[in-house]
C-alpha cells in the first residue's frame, strides 16, 4: 500500500512537468492533453461535450512519439510470458488477430470533479474518485477479443522484440505478485513464480529465455508435435493467452474479424476488478452479464488502445531493408530460394517450381463466385514414409518462410472430431474459434496420406464441406446457431496425398517425384532474404499492358483448338501461374516470356500426369 | 443515499440546452424529502386531479415504471450518467406511492431557479416538457384520434376514437392490462407529442399512464387494474449496431433475432413479514430499488419483539421478469463483422413473448446502468451496462418454414407485416422485375453469365430452379413438381460450371460427384482407390438435398447400386433405407441435375444417346429434359472465353452485361416465386397442351414409315405441365398461359431433338429413351435375327457340330447387304438362344 502511495505521489510529481514518460505513464500524458484541450474549449458551457468520439490530441502525441521519435522500440510487447511482469498503466504493444468482436461498451468518459473535468478515457477505472452524483458524459469504445495469430511462426516474434523485460520484473511489487496468486490463476502464477525466482537471477539469464517462453506457452504449432494441432483446447478461446483490446474513436467497421494488427495502448490491471465476482445476490448482474465477465482481467489483460495499425507479412520481417524491389535483386533471391526448394523436394525441379508459385499466390479479386489469384497445390505420390521425410522438411521450411502456417493431419478421426468451423456460443456470447478461423495470408498444409477409408459422422461431413468450400471459393461459413455467415478468407492450401485428392480439390495437381533425399539447412540470412522476397513479391502491384491481352487470348484460343478438354478453370489457372511467374521475377506486368514459362511448366506437369 | 437530483447527462443537455441551468446545481442534490411531499401535492393539484389517486393507490404495476410520472422522472435521474447510490436494478421504480411521487419535487424547484419565477407550468426536470401540455396532448390524442381508415364508416357506435374504443374494450373484457398505441397514429395526430415521447419516453409514458388511469377512473371508478401503455411501430427503427450513447433514455425500435431467453424470474414486489414471536403479519412492504427493509421490531403493540420478523414467501407479491438477448439479423452485419447483441428486459405479459430463433421488432427504452465493483462497495466502475427496457415486442415472422434460408424468412416477414419497409421494398422490386416483358430472357442471361451460348440449356435449368407444382391427389397419387435434367456432353463444355452455378443458386443445393454418391444415409464415407490412392467422398447427397437441387457430376460413373436408388427418388421422391431390420422412407423431394460424359471420351454422333452414355433407359426416361452439349469447335466461343478469362485476371471485368440480375437478386427472385406463386393451368393452356401432345404423337406416324414411332409418352405430358408451370412462375403469374405451354413444347423439343433423335432416320423417337433402342434399329435387329435363323436352319444340322462365330459373321456378310458387327451378331444369337433354336457356347454355337 505504501508503495502505491509513493507511486501515486511520483505520478503526481510527474504530472507537473511538461514532458511525460509516455511509456511509463501514458495516462499522465493523456490527462495532460485532456486538460489542455478542455482549457482551450472552456469558452463553452460544456467544454468536454465536444470530445465525444473524438481525439483531443492524445493519440497525436503518442503517434509522433512512437513513429517519429522511434519510441516504438521502447514499448514492451505483451505476451503470455510477460503478462505478470508488465506494470499496469504502462504503455504496451500487442500483436494479434481479432478473434471476436464484443460490441461496444459505454463508459463515463468525462466527469466533473469539483470544478475540473476529468477523463476516464483509456482506463477502466477512474484514477480519481468519482463523486457519485456528478456531471458526466457517456462515451463509447469498441471491444475486440484478440489472440496470438493462430499458427504464428516463431520467427515473427523476433522481428520486433520489446525492450528487455528485466527492469519490468524488478518493478513488480511483491504485493502484486501476491494478488495474482490469490486469483488462483495458474498461468499467471507460473509466470510470477518465474519472475519471483528470477528477480535476482533473471538479470543473468540469457535473453533467449524471453523468446522461448512464448514459443511454448502460446502453443506454436510445430510439425513435431502435430497431434497437438487437433488438440482439444488449442483453439478454444480462453485457454490460451488473449487480450481484450478497447479501441476508441473509430467506426467499428474499420476493424474486421481475423485482422492481424498491432495495438499500442495502456495496459490496465485492477486487482479490485480481478477479484472473483460472487455477488450473486444481485440477479440483474448475472443476467445482463457481460461477455467480458468471462475474460477475467487476471488472465485476459486489458489494453486501451491509443494507436493501432494493421499488420501485413512485411511488418513481421526482422528489419525493413529499405531496398527497392528491383527485378535484378529479386531474380537472384528467387534463384536461391528455388534451388533450396528443389533440394528440399528431393531434386524435383517441377515440384519446386510449382511450390514457389503456390507460395507466392494470393487471392487477388473475387468476381461473383469466381476467385482470381489463388493457387492451391496438391502434391500426389506421397506415402507415409515419404511424408515423414519430405513432408517434414517441407513443413519446417514453410514455417520458416510464412508468418503463419499450420500443418493438419487429415485423418478420418480428425475430420470427425476436429472443430474446424468457428461457432458462436450464444450462451456465453462469444465466438468459439475453429481451426479455419484464420488470418488473411495464412498457410495450411494438409497431410492426406493418413486418410484411410472409413465412415464420416455428421461432423465429419460438415468439416469436409467446409474444407471444400475453402478450397473452391475461399469462404468459411461461421455458425451463428440461427443462421450462418460466410466470411471471406485468403488462405494458401497445400495438400500432400497419395493420389489426387477429391476431398480437397486443388487448383494444381503435381505428381511428386523425388530422386534423392538430402538434408538441407538454410542459414538464417538466407531465410531472412527469402521471407523478404516472399512478402515483397506478394505485395507487388500487378498491372499489365493491354497489348499482351490479345496475344494471350490468341494463345488460349489456339490451345483450346488443340486440346478440347481445356476449360475455363485450366486457362484461368494458366494465367494465374503466368502472372505469379512474372511477379516472381519482380516484374510488375506480365510479358509473353512468362506466359510461355507458365505454359512450359504446365506442359511438363501434364506429361508427368500421364 | 439521497434521491439524487442534479444535472443531466450529455444527451439531455444536448437536447435541451435552454432549460439547463448554466451552472451545475448542487442544490438539487439536497432536495429534502419534505419538499418532495410538498411538490407531489402540487402535482396533484394539476390536471390529473383526485381521481388519479385511485391509480396511485393501486398496487404499483410490476414493471418498468410506476404509474406516476413522478416516479419515472426520479428514476430517470437515477440512471442518467450519474451514479446512483445503489446501482441495483432498474426495477427500482416500485416504491411506496409517496416516495415515488417524491421525484417530481425537482420540477418546480429547479425550474424555479433555472427558468424563472413562473411556477405554474410544471416541467419535467431538465427538459422543456410541460407536464400540463403533454397531459393535455395525450388526452386529446386518446379522445380524438380517429383512424383514417375508419373515416368512411358511418356508425354511431364507431364514432368514438380508435383508442377510446380500445379502452372500452379493455374495460369490458377486464382482461387486457395494456393499451397498444401505434406510434404512427401519435405522429399523425400530434408530431410534437411524438417527438417528446421518443426523446423523453420515461416522462411522457408516465404521464400517458396517468392520463389513461384518469380516463379509466372516470369511466369506471371501480376499475382497479393498472393499464400500461405499449407503444409500437415507431417511425424509424435503428440498427442494433448503431445504438450509441446518445440513444440512452430514448425510445428506440430495433429489429433482431432472439438468441437466448433467461428463465422467468419472479421478482419481489411487496414483501410480507411475520413475527416469529406473536405471529403478527406486517403490512406489505414495498421493494424500494431492489431492496426491502425488514422491520426491526414487531409492529404489534403488545409484542414489540425485536429482530423477530421473517419473510413469508407465499404472502409476498411477485412479478415476472425475463431477460432476453437480441442479436442482429444477418442482413445487418457488415462484411467482416460479427453480429452485435443487446439485452432486453421483459416484464409481465411480455415474458415468454418470444422464443430463441424468433425474429422480432422491439420497441423500448435504451438504458444504461453503472456497475458496482463489489457487493459492499460504494464505488462504481466507469463502465456502464446497457439494455433495453421493452415496451412492445412484435414478431416479424410467425411461420418460418426454412430457417436456413434467410431470404425465405425475409419474404415471410413481408407477407405478415406490410409495414416492414425494407423487405417490402425488396419484394416490390422483385415484382417490378417480374412485370418486365423480357424477364424470361433476362433470367436466362443472368444464369451463369460466364457461360455463353447454351441458352436453351439455361432455360431448362431455370425451369428446374423454379419448378412445377407438386400435386398430391386425395386418392394418394403423387405428382412430383421437380424437374430433372440430364446434361450429356463432351468434356470441357462447362457442364461442371453450370452444375456449380446451379448449386450456388438453389436453396439447399448439394453438389456431388457420381463417383462417390451413395444416395442414402446422412453420413458419408471416405473411399480410397486402392490403385491410385485417390480419395473420394461418398455422401448421402439425396437426402441432404430434400427440397433442393441435387447436382450430380459424373453421373455415368455412379455405381449401379446408387443409381437404382435414384429411380425411387426421381419418381416417388423418397429414399428407402433398410437398417437394423427397419425400413425407413425418407423424403427426398429433390430435383436431380446430372451431367454425364460419353463413355468414350468424346460423344460419337453416329451412336444413340444410350450407346454414348451407358445409362439404363429406365433411369433416362425419368429425366424431363436431356440436353446434349456437344463441343463444336467454335472459334467465336473460344475467343470469348479467352477474353473473359483475361479480363477477369486483369481486374477490368468487361463491361458488365446489361440487364443481368445479380446473384442475390436471382436467388431472391427464385425463392420468392417458389414460395408464393402456385400457378394453375388455364383452360386455353390445357387445350393447347392436349393439342400439342396429340400433334407430337402423330408426328410419329409418318406416312412413309411402316412402323409407328412413338414421339411422346404420358411421361412427357407430365413434364410439359411441370415446365409450363415453371415458366409461369418466372413471370410471377398465377395462371399458366398458352405461351407457357408453347414454350414448354419448344424446350422439350429442343432437348429431344438433341437426345432422342434417331440418327438413322433423323426423327424424334421416344423409344430411344424409353427402351434404349430406336425403332429403326429394332427393325434392323429383327432383320438380322431372321437372317441368322434362316442361315442356321439351312446350314446346320440339329445337334450337329458347332460353328464359330467368325464363320457366321462372314456368312451373314456375304448374304445380306447390311453392315454387321460382331456385337450385333452376339445380340442376335442371344435372341435365338432365348428362342431355343441355338446354344451359344463361348465363341461358338450349335443348333439345338
Amino acid at each position: 500500500r505504501r508503495e502505491s502511495e509513493i507511486h501515486r505521489r511520483r505520478k503526481a510529481e510527474r504530472m507537473v512537468g511538461p514532458q511525460y514518460d509516455l511509456v511509463g505513464n501514458p495516462l499522465g500524458a493523456v490527462r495532460a492533453t485532456f486538460e489542455r484541450a478542455a482549457a482551450a474549449e472552456s469558452g463553452g458551457r460544456d467544454p468536454v461535450a465536444a470530445f465525444r468520439s473524438k481525439d483531443w490530441g492524445a493519440s497525436e502525441v503518442f503517434r509522433s512519439f512512437l513513429f517519429e521519435q522511434g519510441g516504438l522500440d521502447k514499448v514492451p510487447l505483451l505476451d503470455a510470458s510477460n503478462l505478470g511482469l508488465i506494470k499496469p498503466n504502462t504503455l504496451v504493444r500487442f500483436r494479434g488477430m481479432v478473434q471476436d468482436m464484443l460490441g461496444n461498451e459505454f463508459y463515463a468518459g468525462a466527469f466533473k470533479d469539483g470544478s475540473t473535468w476529468r477523463t476516464n478515457k483509456f482506463t477502466d477505472f477512474s484514477p480519481f474518485a468519482m463523486p457519485h452524483p456528478c456531471d458526466s458524459h457517456l462515451w463509447e469504445r469498441h471491444l475486440f477479443h484478440c489472440v496470438p495469430v493462430p499458427g504464428q511462426n516463431s520467427w515473427t516474434l523476433e522481428s520486433s522484440p520489446g525492450p528487455d523485460l528485466r527492469q519490468m520484473a524488478n518493478c513488480l511489487t511483491p504485493e502484486q505478485r501476491e494478488k495474482r496468486k490469490r486469483d488462483g490463476d495458474d498461468d499467471a502464477m507460473d509466470v510470477s513464480e518465474n519472475g519471483n525466482g528470477g528477480s535476482s537471477s533473471c538479470s543473468k539469464k540469457p535473453k533467449e529465455d524471453d523468446v522461448q517462453i512464448p514459443s511454448s506457452s502460446a502453443e506454436m504449432p510445430a510439425s513435431e508435435n502435430v497431434p497437438q494441432m487437433n488438440g482439444n483446447d488449442h483453439h478454444i478461446p480462453g485457454s490460451s493467452f488473449s487480450c481484450l483490446v478497447k479501441i476508441y474513436d473509430m467506426p467499428e467497421s474499420q476493424v474486421k474479424l481475423n485482422d492481424v494488427a498491432e495495438f499500442i495502448g495502456v495496459y490496465t490491471f485492477d486487482p479490485e476488478l480481478a477479484a472473483p465476482n460472487d455477488n450473486s445476490d444481485d440477479i440483474m448482474f448475472d443476467l445482463i452479464e457481460d461477455v467480458t465477465a468471462q475474460l477475467p482481467p487476471s488472465k485476459v489483460p486489458r489494453l486501451h488502445c491509443l494507436v493501432w495499425r494493421k499488420l501485413s507479412s512485411v511488418d513481421f520481417l526482422a528489419k525493413h531493408p529499405a531496398v527497392e524491389p528491383l527485378p535484378s535483386l529479386l531474380k537472384g533471391i528467387r534463384q536461391s530460394l528455388l534451388s533450396h526448394l528443389t533440394l528440399v523436394l528431393g531434386k524435383d525441379d517441377l515440384a519446386a517450381n510449382c511450390l514457389l508459385l503456390h507460395l507466392l499466390s494470393r487471392l487477388r479479386t473475387r468476381v461473383d463466385v469466381v476467385t482470381v489469384g489463388r493457387l492451391s497445390l496438391n502434391f500426389t505420390g506421397f506415402n507415409r514414409e515419404s511424408v515423414s521425410i519430405f513432408g517434414k522438411q517441407l513443413n519446417t521450411l514453410i514455417q520458416g518462410l510464412m508468418p503463419y502456417s499450420q500443418a493438419i493431419p487429415l485423418s478420418i478421426e480428425y475430420l470427425n472430431t476436429a472443430t474446424l468451423q468457428p461457432r458462436k456460443d450464444n450462451k456465453s456470447g462469444r465466438l468459439v474459434t475453429g481451426v479455419l478461423q484464420l488470418p488473411q495470408g495464412a498457410h495450411l498444409t494438409f497431410d492426406e496420406t493418413l486418410l484411410q477409408s472409413g465412415s464420416l459422422a455428421s461432423k465429419g461431413v460438415e468439416n469436409t464441406v467446409l474444407l471444400k468450400n475453402l478450397m473452391e471459393s475461399q469462404m468459411v461459413e461461421y455458425d451463428f446457431e440461427y443462421y450462418k455467415l460466410e466470411m471471406a478468407t485468403d488462405v494458401q492450401l497445400l495438400t500432400l496425398s497419395e493420389g489426387k485428392s477429391n476431398i480437397l480439390p486443388s487448383d494444381l495437381v503435381v505428381p511428386f517425384r523425388a530422386s534423392t533425399v538430402s538434408a538441407v539447412n538454410a542459414t538464417s540470412e538466407e531465410l531472412e532474404s527469402w521471407r523478404w522476397y516472399l512478402a515483397t513479391v506478394r505485395s507487388l502491384p500487378q498491372s499489365s499492358e493491354p497489348e499482351i491481352y490479345q496475344t494471350i487470348q490468341d494463345e488460349m484460343v489456339s490451345a483450346m483448338r488443340n486440346d478440347r478438354s481445356l476449360g475455363c478453370t485450366e486457362l484461368s489457372r494458366w494465367l494465374t501461374m503466368a502472372q505469379i511467374t512474372a511477379s516472381s521475377f519482380g516484374e510488375k506486368s506480365l510479358s509473353l516470356e512468362h506466359w510461355q514459362m507458365a505454359k512450359e511448366l504446365e506442359r511438363l506437369r501434364k506429361e508427368r500426369m500421364q | 443515499a439521497s434521491n439524487g437530483g442534479g444535472n443531466s447527462n450529455s444527451p439531455y443537455s444536448a437536447s435541451s440546452p435552454d432549460v439547463r441551468p448554466s451552472s451545475p446545481l448542487p442544490a438539487t442534490n439536497s432536495s429534502p424529502p419534505q419538499s418532495a411531499r410538498r411538490a407531489s401535492g402540487r402535482l396533484r393539484r394539476g390536471p390529473t386531479s383526485s381521481p388519479s389517486l385511485g391509480g396511485f393507490e393501486t398496487p404499483p404495476p410490476p414493471g418498468r415504471r410506476t404509474p406516476s410520472g413522478a416516479g419515472a422522472a426520479r428514476q430517470r435521474q437515477n440512471w442518467t450518467g450519474r451514479f446512483p447510490p445503489t446501482p441495483s436494478t432498474p426495477m427500482s421504480t416500485d416504491d411506496v406511492p409517496l416516495s415515488s411521487e417524491a421525484g417530481e419535487e425537482d420540477t418546480p424547484e429547479t425550474d424555479g431557479g433555472g427558468v424563472g419565477a413562473d411556477a405554474t407550468p410544471v416541467f419535467v426536470w431538465g427538459t422543456n416538457i410541460s407536464v400540463q401540455d403533454v397531459n393535455a396532448a395525450i388526452l386529446r390524442f386518446l379522445r380524438h384520434f380517429r383512424d383514417p381508415r375508419d373515416a368512411g364508416r358511418v356508425d354511431p357506435v364507431m364514432d368514438e376514437g380508435k383508442y377510446m374504443r380500445a379502452i372500452h374494450r379493455i374495460l369490458e373484457l377486464e382482461g387486457g392490462e395494456s393499451l397498444d398505441v401505434d406510434a404512427h397514429d401519435v405522429f399523425d395526430h400530434d408530431p410534437d407529442l411524438y417527438g417528446k415521447m421518443v426523446r423523453y419516453p420515461l416522462e411522457v409514458l408516465a404521464i400517458f399512464d396517468i392520463v389513461l388511469m384518469d380516463l379509466v377512473a372516470r369511466m369506471e371508478p371501480l376499475f382497479e387494474k393498472h393499464i400500461q401503455t405499449r407503444i409500437y411501430n415507431l417511425k424509424s427503427s435503428i440498427c442494433l449496431r448503431n445504438l450509441n450513447p446518445s440513444d440512452i433514455e430514448k425510445m428506440v425500435s430495433i429489429k433482431g433475432m432472439i438468441i437466448r431467453c433467461s428463465s422467468v424470474i419472479p421478482e419481489l414486489k411487496e414483501a410480507v413479514f411475520r413475527c416469529l414471536v406473536c405471529g403478527f403479519y406486517s403490512e406489505p412492504v414495498m421493494v424500494d430499488r431492489g431492496r426491502v427493509t425488514e422491520p426491526h421490531i414487531c409492529q404489534k403493540e403488545q409484542c414489540k419483539a425485536s429482530n423477530s420478523m421473517t419473510l413469508v414467501h407465499n404472502r409476498c407479491r411477485f412479478a415476472d421478469k425475463q431477460i432476453i438477448k437480441l442479436q442482429e439479423t444477418p442482413d445487418e452485419i457488415p462484411e467482416g463483422g460479427t453480429p452485435h447483441t443487446v439485452s432486453v428486459l421483459m416484464h409481465d405479459k411480455l415474458v415468454d413473448a418470444g422464443k430463441p430463433g424468433d425474429r422480432v421488432e422491439i420497441t423500448g427504452i435504451y438504458r444504461a446502468m453503472s456497475i458496482r465493483i463489489g457487493p459492499s462497495q460504494r464505488t462504481v466502475k466507469s463502465i456502464f451496462k446497457t439494455y433495453i427496457d421493452c415496451l412492445h415486442i412484435k414478431k416479424t415472422d410467425k411461420s418460418r418454414l426454412h430457417i436456413e434460408d434467410s431470404m425465405d424468412t425475409d419474404n415471410t416477414n413481408a407477407s405478415k407485416s406490410s409495414e416492414d419497409g425494407h423487405v417490402t421494398d425488396k419484394i416490390d422490386k422483385l415484382k417490378e422485375l417480374s412485370k418486365l416483358p423480357d424477364i424470361y430472357d433476362r433470367l436466362t442471361r443472368s444464369l451463369a453469365p460466364n457461360i455463353w451460348e447454351l441458352d436453351d440449356v439455361k432455360r431448362g435449368l431455370l425451369c428446374q430452379l423454379f419448378g412445377g407444382n407438386a400435386l398430391r391427389l386425395p386418392s394418394g397419387a403423387n405428382f412430383r413438381g421437380d424437374i430433372n435434367i440430364l446434361l450429356v456432353g463432351d468434356p470441357g463444355t462447362s457442364k461442371s460450371q453450370l452444375l456449380q452455378y446451379m448449386h450456388k443458386l438453389s436453396p439447399r443445393g448439394i453438389y456431388t460427384s457420381g463417383r462417390g454418391s451413395s444416395a442414402v444415409g446422412l453420413t458419408a464415407y471416405v473411399a480410397k482407390d486402392p490403385e491410385t490412392g485417390e480419395t473420394v467422398l461418398e455422401s448421402g447427397a439425396l437426402v441432404l438435398s430434400d427440397k433442393g437441387v441435387c447436382c450430380i457430376d459424373e453421373f455415368d460413373k455412379m455405381s449401379d447400386n446408387a443409381r437404382s436408388m435414384l429411380h425411387e427418388v426421381m419418381e416417388q421422391q423418397t429414399v428407402s433405407i433398410a437398417k437394423a431390420g427397419i425400413i425407413a422412407s425418407l423424403n427426398a423431394r429433390t430435383s436431380v441435375l446430372a451431367c454425364a460424359n460419353p463413355s468414350e471420351s468424346r460423344y460419337n454422333p453416329r451412336l444413340s444417346v444410350i450407346d454414348n452414355i451407358h445409362l439404363p433407359p429406365t433411369l433416362l426416361s425419368r429425366f424431363d429434359l436431356i440436353y446434349l452439349i456437344l463441343d463444336k469447335a467454335d472459334e467465336q466461343t473460344d475467343r470469348r472465353l479467352a477474353k473473359h478469362i483475361v479480363s477477369l485476371h486483369f481486374e477490368n471485368p468487361e463491361v458488365v452485361e446489361h440487364q443481368v440480375l445479380d446473384l442475390s437478386t436471382l436467388v431472391a427472385y427464385i425463392s420468392y416465386s417458389r414460395k408464393y406463386i402456385h400457378p394453375k393451368l388455364s383452360d386455353e393452356a390445357a387445350e393447347e397442351l392436349t393439342r400439342g401432345y396429340v400433334a407430337m404423337r402423330q408426328r410419329g406416324n409418318n406416312p412413309g414409315s411402316r412402323k409407328k414411332v412413338i414421339t411422346a409418352t404420358a411421361r412427357q405430358i407430365e413434364s410439359l405441365i411441370r415446365l409450363s408451370e415453371a415458366l409461369a412462375r418466372m413471370r410471377f403469374s398465377e395462371v399458366v398461359g398458352v405461351r407457357d405451354v408453347t414454350e414448354a413444347f419448344r424446350l422439350l423439343e429442343v432437348a429431344m431433338q438433341q437426345s432422342a433423335t434417331d440418327h438413322a432416320t433423323g426423327t424424334i423417337d421416344m423409344d430411344l429413351i424409353m427402351t434404349g433402342v430406336s425403332s429403326s434399329e429394332r427393325q434392323r435387329r429383327d432383320n438380322l435375327v431372321a437372317a441368322i435363323r434362316d442361315l442356321v436352319m439351312e446350314k446346320m444340322q440339329l445337334a450337329g457340330p458347332s460353328m464359330r462365330m467368325a464363320e457366321l459373321l462372314e456368312e451373314v456378310r456375304k448374304q445380306s447387304s447390311m453392315e454387321v458387327h460382331q456385337h450385333d451378331l452376339r445380340v442376335a444369337l442371344g435372341t435365338l438362344q432365348n428362342e431355343g433354336s441355338v446354344f451359344v457356347h463361348g465363341d461358338s454355337f450349335k443348333r439345338t
